[in-house]
């Protein structure tokens, strides 16, 4: 099941990610299962692309992969250029569900995570988290503890830690899924102003078909397992998205063609 | 109700049940022989504390705890957490452990004196045994409160091994090991006290058994007193830490 509408990217010098004949199995209880199979993909630097299939399709797996926190069976997965062999944060910054943010820390403290575990000078981990949480919109909450804050903050302030350490690609795996419905939006809104002034390269793993149109240039459907990538969409909508494009006949069209493929691959 | 008006009524129940021990057995409403009089029991504990019989014992029941403390504490924090951390061991020696700590650790007490007799070892090594088992549960426990979630943040952030276990083991386990300190605390002074009770040459569990013995009740009384008032303490004390470290958890 070939994907019928191709799209050709004008090559960039370098892509962010490169996948190509990615496989993995894992040990299950009668013998190796496989989970993903012969994934291959680009990411060209300062795309946002969104990857959505069907729970347990592995998209998340995938997602570690990049982050270099599993390691796949077979096959080729760079980032910038280099496979990913370890977590690298100078490369990759990663966002999670449910925000996992450390409870014990402030939410300054929380973002200024990744620079101490490096041992940068305070100051500057000071300087450079308070940016951060300016960016993502919560100027004055820096004292706050995680259990003060409410779920959208608290991704926020998530987003604020992947984003700390100025890797050029961010990784999310359902950030979202736990908000409620409105806030949700609000996030994808506030997700896409924040990507447009810091210009990384995003991979979005989501549920939600409309998160993903709105958000993507790229909607990236992966089958049930063991997943593969079965089509490749682009979301011609131009940017900056507005909420009113949920309503149009485009965004409609595109969120239904994901929605039959999706179908089709479970 | 305020905060201030719980703790004025907190004060007004300790104010009511000591004007009870004071003025009860005074009026021969309550035999004096059996509950001396509240006033009676302060100035015999003023006197005994004075005696160097006491405050040898006081030393010896002292020493007891706090070897037994530092014996049992990591020793069983370090049990606890390789059980926790390794799967296999964990399913081995589990239920051995669970079974061990629902039996009363008193009953071993008689065996401890056939193998070391009743002194100060004795002590020691029967306080030490009666709290492993609660330091061994507790902190299998504490690992168990580390999530998963914030190791894999850790560690997709480049931290180390050593990193992990200092930014997100410690502080994930700190507010349950230090309840694990205070509760072990707890069973440590009541091994102590047992093992003195029951057969011993001196430590003040030794004498609070001799004068219940003997019908010293002034004397008896001033032995519980002096003895709550330090497990009290040490047990606020930990307690206020404990809040301290673990406002985050509400």
């Amino acid at each position: 099941m070939k994907p019928n509408l191709t799209v050709v990217h004008e090559a960039p010098a370098r892509p962010a990610i490169e996948v190509a004949g990615l496989n993995h199995t894992y040990a299950g209880r009668e013998g190796d299962v496989p989970a993903l199979s012969d994934i291959s993909l680009t990411v060209s630097a300062g795309r946002f692309v969104v990857l959505v299939g069907p729970s347990g399709c592995g998209k998340t797996s995938l997602l570690m992969m990049m982050a270099g926190l599993r390691h796949q069976t077979s096959g080729k997965l760079d980032v910038q250029g280099q496979p990913m062999a370890a977590p690298d944060p100078d490369r990759v910054g990663v966002v999670f569900q449910e925000a996992s943010l450390f409870p014990w820390l402030s939410a300054l403290d929380n973002i200024a995570f990744p620079l101490a575990l490096r041992g940068t000078p305070k100051a500057e981990q000071h300087a450079r988290s308070t940016e951060m949480l300016n960016l993502v919109g919560l100027t004055g909450f820096g004292a706050r503890y995680p259990h003060e804050l409410s779920g959208g903050m608290k991704q926020r302030v998530s987003i604020a830690r992947g984003l700390v350490q100025d890797p050029p690609v961010l990784l999310m795996d359902e950030p979202f899924a736990a908000l409620d419905e409105q806030t949700r939006m609000t996030m994808g809104h506030e997700l896409l102003r924040i990507w447009s002034q810091t210009s990384k390269t995003v991979v979005f793993v989501t549920h939600s078909l409309t998160e993903a149109v709105y958000l993507a240039d790229e909607v990236l459907v992966m089958s049930a397992r063991p997943g593969r990538i079965i089509d490749r969409i682009t979301v011609n909508l131009p940017r900056p998205r507005t909420y009113e494009m949920m309503g149009t006949e485009t965004f409609a069209k595109l969120r239904d063609r994901i929605w039959q493929q999706i179908r089709k691959g479970e | 109700m305020t905060r201030f008006q719980i703790i004025a009524i907190r004060l007004l129940l300790l104010a009511l049940v000591l004007a009870a021990w004071e003025t009860l057995p005074r009026n021969n409403i309550v035999n004096p022989m059996l509950l001396p009089p509240l006033t009676d029991v302060l100035k015999t504990l003023i006197q005994i504390v004075q005696r160097a019989q006491v405050q040898e014992a006081i030393l010896v029941t002292a020493a007891e705890v706090i070897v037994a403390f530092i014996i049992a504490v990591p020793l069983g924090a370090l049990i606890g957490v390789l059980i926790a951390e390794y799967e296999y061991a964990g399913q081995i020696f589990k239920p051995l452990l669970f079974y061990v700590f629902s039996v009363p650790k008193s009953i071993f007490l008689p065996m401890f004196i056939l193998i070391m007799g009743i002194g100060f070892q004795q002590k020691v090594a029967y306080a030490a045994f009666s709290t492993l088992f609660v330091v061994i549960m507790s902190a299998t426990a504490a690992v168990e409160s580390v999530k998963a979630d914030h190791v894999l943040v850790a560690r997709s952030y480049g931290a180390t091994r050593m990193q992990i276990l200092t930014r997100v083991y410690v502080p994930s386990m700190m507010p349950i090991l230090l309840e694990t300190l205070r509760i072990s605390m707890i069973f440590n002074f009541t091994g102590v006290m047992i093992a003195e009770m029951y057969a011993s040459r001196t430590g003040i569990g030794h004498l609070i058994a001799n004068w219940g013995e003997n019908f010293q009740l002034p004397q008896l009384f001033a032995g519980v007193i002096l003895l709550a008032a330090v497990a009290i303490t040490f047990n606020e004390a930990v307690r206020f830490l404990e809040n301290r470290v673990s406002a985050w958890r509400t």
